[in-house]
């Protein structure tokens, strides 16, 4: 174990150690890397569908992480904007509101068949940037109630909101505010609109390159945005926040601003990657919008180091990978080979859960712990909302 | 327990400097925080009664009396009983160290498939008669209690006490990790979909008619195990020697330590604690829906947390309060408006209580009664 | 209130000889009237009444549980007063939000140190630059040239304050938990510096420090005031301190005011005697 975290700690290290160009060119190395991967594999494979899917759960991880991570606002409610985003696309980029503009749709940026089919067909990119706006707002709206409260309290009340999304969206088809159906409820949006964009040809199921390199550009976006934020007046407001909320408005930090800031950005990132998933799975299924995405992604985060943004890309990946990958096939035909009689596909989720404890009891900061946390850890700092002033005694 | 601290950060943020800079007044009665006052003071009692009033006015005005809005309340009552006695379970876990118990759920879960598995070894069926069934439920109720007991202290003893002194966030995910172990261990033991069980009681059964009112079996059965439970509980917490250590460890962890106590141990009696009720509610529930599926501990602790919630975290009182609130707005949903939105409807009250009571109902108390 | 100490503002800035520097002499700089604080039925502050003159030191003390944090905590917007009203620079502060009054020119330390445990020390002090930065969310992520420069000039001034509060270089990109008490207070103090505040808010300052590093304190507390022009109001049970650094001292006990005025006139107030010098147990 200890062993573990001095590698860790020595890779670090190294990399600090080194000259900035030098860091400039891995990076470069590293990023083409990526690109020019797909190409080493089936153009359909699964490799290729696990590293899309892998990517966009990071997206997801990376906006949970804003809000968990950096403000220290346990959100379990998170699968509300998987699922607003999922919408955002249901609603601007099938053909769900057919009766639009008398059964002619509306078209924004949209070419080819699309183009002609009744409803909402708006360009992937509008959609995405839409899906960003009105998770944002979804957000601040769920931040709201939430601002007065603390810790676990927090956590409750997103999680009801994340239920009360989930609700809605299997009981949507029969809301009707404006005559036109919220969702379809439990018989899902679909097909979704192929996302159309410049360069990028076909996306479809039989070539899933073009879908990989949008996560992987989505993916780009949310680190790039973490880390700006992270090292940022508003970046440090939040780990100020996250310390010690009296001393943080003390210091002139302006708490409402500085929480629902922290609930919009991770929403956004949550609202696109929930576009993608919708677009790429093909469907808006009002079942997967369950508590238990909320926790999938929150294991993640905690799961890669709490507040490390690559440790949280690290999680996402190892977890989205046991999840779609290493459980179904590995565990499927290993029986076989060491002569058990049952099937181990059906333990899917409980050797699932056996690794989460397994993996947090032996690295309890995560893969790879924020320089903050390990401190933390060592150190015994809590997290500094015990401590009230002795004269207070209410 | 967390303090709930009393610095008001947030008020009057509509207020700037701006608008506020005129000379000193000696008092500021806007009539703006005259409502304020009253909705934080009377607000809560609105939204609670909001949803009985208005279907009993519904009722009255079609003419049907009392006799529909008492029902449901009832039902309410009885089925909250359940849902209290699993709330009790978080509540006491996270007073004393502030955790989520997520695996809680479940455990309750494994309390009515172990008390359906009792039924099978004991061979009481239908066929038994009333004292062998009596015999039946008890032994089976007690194993039951003491499997889901011993559950949770392994639970606590192998995901949770390693973790102690890791981030806060770190048990949570083994609590979720466990979570999963046991409904899949539920999900082989019986199979992935609803399993009957004999109506052992004869559930349905009506008992009394008070004004049209039915009282039937399941409902004393249910308060008729929760009610003596959760007195003999209470007394244990606040009177005994135990009771005492574990309200003490609750306040402060490294003063009881210090003070001699074992914290190691009080930690691994509370978890003892949550895991007896559950496995009772385990039991209730099993017997009064006569029906038990392997994910139906995901939802019950949902509910159940929030009941905790609701409560006010970290009060017993307040997690039995939460659970009978839920219980009855959950039945008033089923029954009044769809039970597919009554999900939904139990998480709006949630968050309205929580707008309105950040504490959560009985909050205030939890310093005291730890 | 109390009708054994001396009447207030006033009176008091009219005698008060070191506040009288000219052009500056305009009054008082915060003004409480009759501020109430209630926890469930316990007074802990009551219909206290005080002022502070403009560039002047002024303490407070009193008996543990006296009120005075409370006070202290009312005046900053951690809490909200039950009944009265308090002025700050000519502004009614009596309900705002804490963030706000840093920003109207009140900074404070605590008690207990506050410091922001897993933040460097530099970064401490930027976070209390925060109210005078201007970059959002969106400059952020680009990193607009003006948010470079504002960044740039944030981390000067931070290692600037640190530099005057006496903390050395080396430490300044040490986490805040690993270092010294005595450095701990330091970047407290350079965090509260760092809004440029009018009126500085210390409790307890002195708290854990030995006799050398408390006559340090005070001095560098006359420097602050006397360099840059800052009033400042403290709570301390060191009485060696309070003595030699405060034009005018109050009293509180049981959340009430019980006496004000000089030292030498505090010093021998019976009231301030019985309920306090002559209780042992002050400290």
């Amino acid at each position: 174990m200890t062993a573990i975290r001095d590698f860790f700690r020595s890779i670090g290290d190294a990399w600090d150690g080194l000259h900035p160009n030098v860091r400039r060119a891995i990076g470069v190395a590293v990023l083409v890397f990526f690109i020019v991967l797909p190409f080493f594999f089936t153009a359909g494979g699964t490799f290729i569908d696990n590293a899309t899917r892998a990517l966009a759960y990071a997206v997801m991880a990376l906006g949970l992480n804003v809000v968990v991570g950096f403000a220290g606002l346990l959100d379990l409610g998170y699968v509300a904007f998987y699922a607003l985003g999922a919408f955002t696309i249901g609603w601007f980029g099938s053909s769900f509101y057919a009766q639009v503009n008398h059964g002619k749709g509306l078209h924004i940026g949209v070419t080819g068949v699309t183009g002609q089919l009744p409803g909402i067909h708006f360009n992937f990119l509008l959609v995405l940037v839409a899906a960003v706006i009105v998770c944002a707002i979804f957000g601040v709206l769920i931040g709201l109630p939430t601002l007065r409260l603390r810790g676990d309290y927090i956590a409750i009340v997103t999680l009801a909101f994340g239920e009360i999304i989930g609700r809605v969206a299997i009981n949507g088809d029969s809301l009707k505010p404006f005559g036109y159906a919220v969702t379809a409820g439990r018989q899902g949006i679909t097909p979704i609109d192929s996302p159309d964009l410049p360069g990028l040809a076909s996306f479809g199921p039989l070539d899933l390159r073009p879908w990989y390199w949008t996560a992987l550009g989505m993916a780009l976006l949310s680190l790039f945005v973490s880390f700006r934020l992270r090292d940022s007046r508003l970046g440090r407001a939040w780990i100020a926040v996250r310390e010690d909320e009296v001393a943080a408005a003390s210091m002139g930090v302006p708490l409402v601003r500085t929480k629902l800031l922290a609930y919009a950005t991770g929403a956004g990132l949550g609202g696109m990657a929930g576009a993608f998933f919708a677009a790429y799975f093909n469907t808006v299924n009002a079942d997967q919008f369950e508590f238990s995405f909320s926790i999938f992604i929150l294991a993640m985060i905690i799961l890669g180091g709490l507040g490390s943004i690559w440790g949280v890309v690290a999680g996402a990946i190892v977890l989205s990978y046991i999840n779609t990958y290493f459980i179904p096939n590995t565990f499927k035909s290993l029986p076989h080979h060491i002569g058990l009689n049952f099937d181990l596909t059906d333990l899917s989720f409980g050797i699932f859960g056996f690794l989460l404890v397994i993996m947090m009891v032996l690295r309890p900061q995560g893969l790879i712990p924020e320089r903050r946390r390990k401190l933390e850890l060592t150190e015994g700092v809590g997290a500094g909302d015990s401590e009230m002033p002795i004269e207070v005694s209410v | 327990m967390p303090a709930p601290p009393d610095f008001d950060l947030h008020s009057d943020s509509e207020r700037g400097l701006e608008a506020a800079s005129i000379p000193v007044r000696a008092t500021r009665a806007a009539p703006f925080e005259a409502i304020q006052r009253f909705l934080s003071r009377y607000g809560l009692i609105i939204v609670l009664l909001a949803l009985p009033l208005a279907f009993m006015a519904s009722d009255l005005a079609h003419g049907h009396g009392f006799a529909h809005i008492l029902e449901n309340l009832k039902d309410g009552v009885s089925n909250g009983a359940i849902w209290a006695l699993v709330a009790i379970g978080y509540t006491l876990v996270y007073g004393i160290i502030e955790l989520i118990n997520f695996a809680h759920g479940d455990v309750f879960m494994i309390g009515s498939f172990v008390s359906f598995g009792m039924w099978g070894t004991l061979g009481v069926t239908l066929g038994t008669g009333t004292l062998g069934r009596v015999g039946g439920l008890i032994v089976a109720g007690a194993i039951a209690m003491i499997a889901c007991g011993s559950l949770n202290v392994m639970i606590e003893r192998v995901a949770y006490r390693p973790l102690r002194h890791a981030p806060k966030l770190a048990p949570l995910i083994t609590a979720v990790g466990f979570s999963f172990i046991l409904q899949n261990v539920g999900l082989e033991w019986l199979g992935g979909s609803q399993h009957g069980v004999d109506d052992l009681v004869d559930a349905q059964h009506i008992l009394v008619n008070i004004g049209g009112v039915h009282i039937i079996n399941a409902d004393v059965l249910a308060i008729g195990i929760t009610i003596p439970l959760v007195l003999l509980l209470v007394a244990f917490v606040q009177n005994s020697r135990l009771g005492k250590a574990m309200r003490a460890t609750a306040q402060d962890p490294e003063a009881a330590r210090l003070m001699g106590i074992n914290v190691d141990h009080t930690i691994s009696l509370t978890f003892l604690l949550g895991g007896l009720m559950a496995g009772a509610a385990g039991l209730i529930y099993a017997l009064y829906n006569t029906t038990i599926r392997f994910d139906q501990g995901f939802e019950a602790g949902l509910i159940a947390f929030t009941a905790a919630v609701m409560g006010g975290i970290g009060n017993l009182q307040g997690a039995v309060l939460g659970g009978l609130i839920i219980g009855c707005i959950q039945q008033i949903s089923d029954d009044r408006i769809n039970s597919t939105w009554t999900p939904a409807i139990v998480f709006a009250y949630l968050i309205l209580i929580m707008v309105f009571k950040p504490q959560g109902l009985l909050g205030e108390e939890t310093r005291e009664a730890g | 209130m109390s009708e054994v100490a001396p009447q207030t503002a006033p009176a008091a800035t009219a005698d008060g000889p070191r506040v009288a520097e000219p052009g500056s002499s305009n009054g008082t700089i915060l003004e409480a009237s009759g501020v109430s604080k209630i926890f469930g039925g316990l007074v802990a502050v009551d219909e206290v009444t005080f002022s502070v003159p403009r560039r002047s030191i002024v303490s407070i003390i009193g008996p543990n549980g006296a009120g005075k944090t409370t006070f202290f905590n009312m005046l900053t917007g951690l809490y909200k007063p039950n009944a009265g009203a308090i002025a700050f620079d000519g502004k009614d502060i009596t309900r705002a939000r804490p963030d706000r009054i840093l920003a109207a020119g009140m900074a404070r330390t605590f008690q207990n140190i506050r410091l922001f445990a897993t933040m460097t020390a530099l970064e401490n002090v930027m976070v209390g630059l925060h109210a005078r930065m201007q970059a959002g969310l969106f400059g952020s992520i680009i990193r607009l040239p003006s948010v470079r420069k504002e960044e740039r000039l944030a981390h000067e001034k931070a290692a600037e304050l640190l530099e005057f509060v006496g903390l050395r270089s080396s430490h300044f990109h040490q986490m805040s938990v690993n270092l010294s008490y005595g450095d701990q207070r330091r970047v407290e103090i350079a965090r509260a510096l760092a809004s440029n505040p009018k009126m500085l808010l210390l409790d307890e300052p002195t708290a854990g420090m030995n006799p050398q590093e408390s006559e340090r304190l005070r001095a560098f507390m006359q420097r602050l005031r006397d360099e840059r022009g800052l009033t400042i109001l403290l709570i301390e049970h060191d009485m060696k301190v309070v003595m030699n650094v405060s034009e005018y001292i109050t009293v509180l006990d049981h959340g009430e005011k019980i006496a004000e005025g000089k030292p030498e006139e505090v010093r021998g107030n019976p009231r301030v005697v019985e309920a306090y010098l002559g209780k042992q147990t002050g400290e």
